[in-house]
C-alpha cells in the first residue's frame, strides 16, 4: 500500500484557531475522523500541504435542542448520534442512518459533518438529513452562513465550501409529536457496507390526510436527491397503500443512477420505488402510532 | 512533533511525523505486533485497538491525534477478567483458525462486553462488523462472545 504523502498537522484547540489556520496556510484541508480524507490523500484523489485536525475541538461536538431547533455539532461521531437520547426519540431516521454507517471501528472515528462534506452521493446521513429540512452552519475567518443541507451538495464528492470555511452545525426543526419517519437502506449485505439505494421518509399528519411529506433517496443521482415533485403528489391527500404504490413507482424516473461495482443504474432505478416505498409505509405506520 | 500518550497503563513519549499512522507507530515503532497491518482502509479491522475505550481502526488515525489520550491493545488486558473469559471461551470453542484476525476480534467483543455484558446475536454481529475473519464462517467467534458473557456472569454469582 502507498504511504501517506506528507503534510503538516494542525491541531488546534479551538474553532477560532482553525479558522485563522485555514485562512492562513496554503492547501490546507480541514479533517475530522478522517476515516475518508486519510484514502483520499493516499490515492491522490486529494491533495494537501496543511491539515487542520478539527477532532481536538470540543465547541464542534454536541447534540442538544434549543429554540425548537435540534442542533449537533459537526464534529460529533456517528456513534455519539446513534447512542443520544434526543436523537431515538425525536429523530429515529437519523438514529438508523447513523448505525448502518461503516463499522463500529469507524463510526467510533467519523463524524456527521464529515459525512456530509464528503459529499458522497450514497451518504447515509445525507437522506434522512434532507428529509428533516437540515440546515448547515457554515464559518470561516470572517464569519458565519447558514445554507440548507441540500446546497452543501455540488456534485459527486463535491461540496460547495470555499477552502477557508468548515461546516460547523447540523441544526433541524423538532419534529412534532405525531410525525413519523423512516430510513431504507439496500445494500450488498447487512453489515459494513455502502448503499446500492438508500431512502428516508417523513410524515406529517392531519387525520387521515397527509399534511407534510418530506422524501429523499440516496446513491441514485450524482448528490443525494430531494423528490420534491413526489412531496407534491402526497401533500393534502388521503393516504393510502394504493397512493403510496402510485408515487412510489414515480421514483423510476426521477432518479439518474449510474452503473458501478455495487449495481447497475438499471437495478438502482427499480430498488429506488421499492426502498421508498418502504420508508413512506414505514413512516406512515409510524406516524399512525403517534398521532391515535 | 512530539507525542504523549498512554498505552497499555504505560506513558509513552515519542518523536513522530506528521504522516505517520497509528498503526506504524504502535506495530513498527514500538513492536506491539498484535496490531496487525492488513488492508490499511478500514475494512477488515486486524488493527483495532481501544482509543479512550472505544474501538477504532489504527490504520485510520494519525499518531499525533492521540496526544494525551489512553490506547489499549491485547497485550493490556491479558490479566483482565472481562478478556480472560474471551481468550478461555475462544480457545475452548474454537473461535480461533490462523489467528490473524483474533487479537482485533477480542478487541471488539472486549469493547461490546464492557458496555453491554448480556448482548444478543444481533449485538454481537454488529459489534464484530468491522473485523473480518476469512476462516471460521465467523459462527464460533459469535458463539465463543456469547460463552464468554455467559461465563462472566457466572463469576459475578
Amino acid at each position: 500500500m502507498k504511504p501517506l504523502p506528507s503534510f503538516s498537522l494542525h491541531r488546534p484547540k479551538t474553532l477560532r484557531e482553525a479558522m485563522e489556520l485555514l485562512e492562513k496556510l496554503e492547501e490546507a484541508k480541514p479533517v475530522a475522523g478522517g476515516t475518508d480524507l486519510l484514502l483520499l490523500l493516499r490515492d491522490g484523489a486529494c491533495k494537501a500541504k496543511h491539515l487542520v485536525d478539527l477532532s481536538a475541538i470540543g465547541e464542534l461536538k454536541y447534540i442538544g435542542e434549543c429554540d425548537g431547533e435540534i442542533r449537533i455539532g459537526a464534529a460529533t461521531t456517528h456513534n455519539s448520534v446513534l447512542q443520544s437520547s434526543l436523537i431515538v426519540e425525536k429523530a429515529p431516521a437519523l438514529r438508523d442512518a447513523c448505525a448502518c454507517i461503516g463499522s463500529v471501528q469507524i463510526r467510533n472515528l467519523g463524524t456527521i459533518g464529515g459525512n456530509l462534506c464528503n459529499a458522497s452521493p450514497a451518504a447515509d446521513a445525507s437522506s434522512p438529513l434532507l428529509t428533516l429540512d437540515a440546515t448547515v452552519e457554515i464559518a470561516s475567518h470572517t464569519g458565519s452562513r447558514s445554507i440548507p443541507l441540500y446546497k452543501l451538495f455540488a456534485g459527486p464528492k463535491l461540496n460547495s465550501l470555499q477552502p477557508n470555511e468548515v461546516l460547523t452545525e447540523i441544526r433541524f426543526p423538532v419534529p412534532p409529536e405525531g410525525a413519523g419517519m423512516s430510513f431504507q437502506k439496500l445494500g450488498r449485505r447487512k453489515g459494513y457496507t455502502i448503499s446500492v439505494v438508500n431512502a428516508a421518509a417523513y410524515l406529517e399528519l392531519d387525520g387521515d390526510s397527509c399534511r407534510k411529506a418530506q422524501v429523499a433517496l440516496g446513491s441514485v443521482a450524482p448528490t443525494p436527491l430531494r423528490l420534491r415533485s413526489l412531496e407534491e403528489r402526497l401533500k393534502d391527500q388521503k393516504l393510502t397503500e394504493q397512493l403510496i404504490d402510485e408515487t412510489t413507482s414515480a421514483c423510476y424516473e426521477l432518479v439518474s443512477p449510474v452503473d458501478d461495482i455495487r449495481a447497475s443504474a438499471e437495478y438502482r432505478r427499480k430498488m429506488s420505488c421499492v426502498l421508498m416505498k418502504r420508508a413512506l409505509s414505514e413512516a406512515w405506520n409510524r406516524a399512525r402510532r403517534r398521532t391515535h | 512533533m512530539k507525542v504523549t500518550f498512554t498505552l497499555n497503563g504505560r506513558k509513552i513519549e515519542r518523536e513522530v511525523k506528521s504522516n505517520r499512522l497509528l498503526l506504524d507507530l504502535l506495530r513498527t515503532d514500538l513492536g506491539i505486533t498484535s496490531v496487525k497491518k492488513g488492508c490499511e482502509q478500514g475494512e477488515c479491522g486486524v488493527c483495532t485497538v481501544l482509543l479512550d475505550s472505544a474501538p477504532v481502526n489504527s490504520c485510520l488515525v494519525l499518531a499525533q491525534q492521540i496526544e494525551g489520550r489512553t490506547v489499549t491493545t491485547v497485550e493490556g488486558l491479558k490479566d483482565e477478567p472481562v478478556m480472560k473469559a474471551l481468550q478461555l471461551a475462544f480457545i475452548e470453542d474454537g473461535a480461533i483458525q490462523c489467528g490473524y484476525c483474533t487479537p482485533g476480534m477480542l478487541l471488539s467483543a472486549y469493547a461490546l462486553l464492557k458496555k453491554n455484558p448480556k448482548p444478543t446475536v444481533e449485538e454481537v454481529k454488529t459489534a464484530i462488523e468491522g473485523n473480518l475473519c476469512r476462516c471460521t464462517g465467523y459462527v464460533k467467534i459469535i458463539e465463543a462472545i456469547l460463552d464468554a458473557a455467559g461465563r462472566i456472569k457466572v463469576e459475578r454469582d
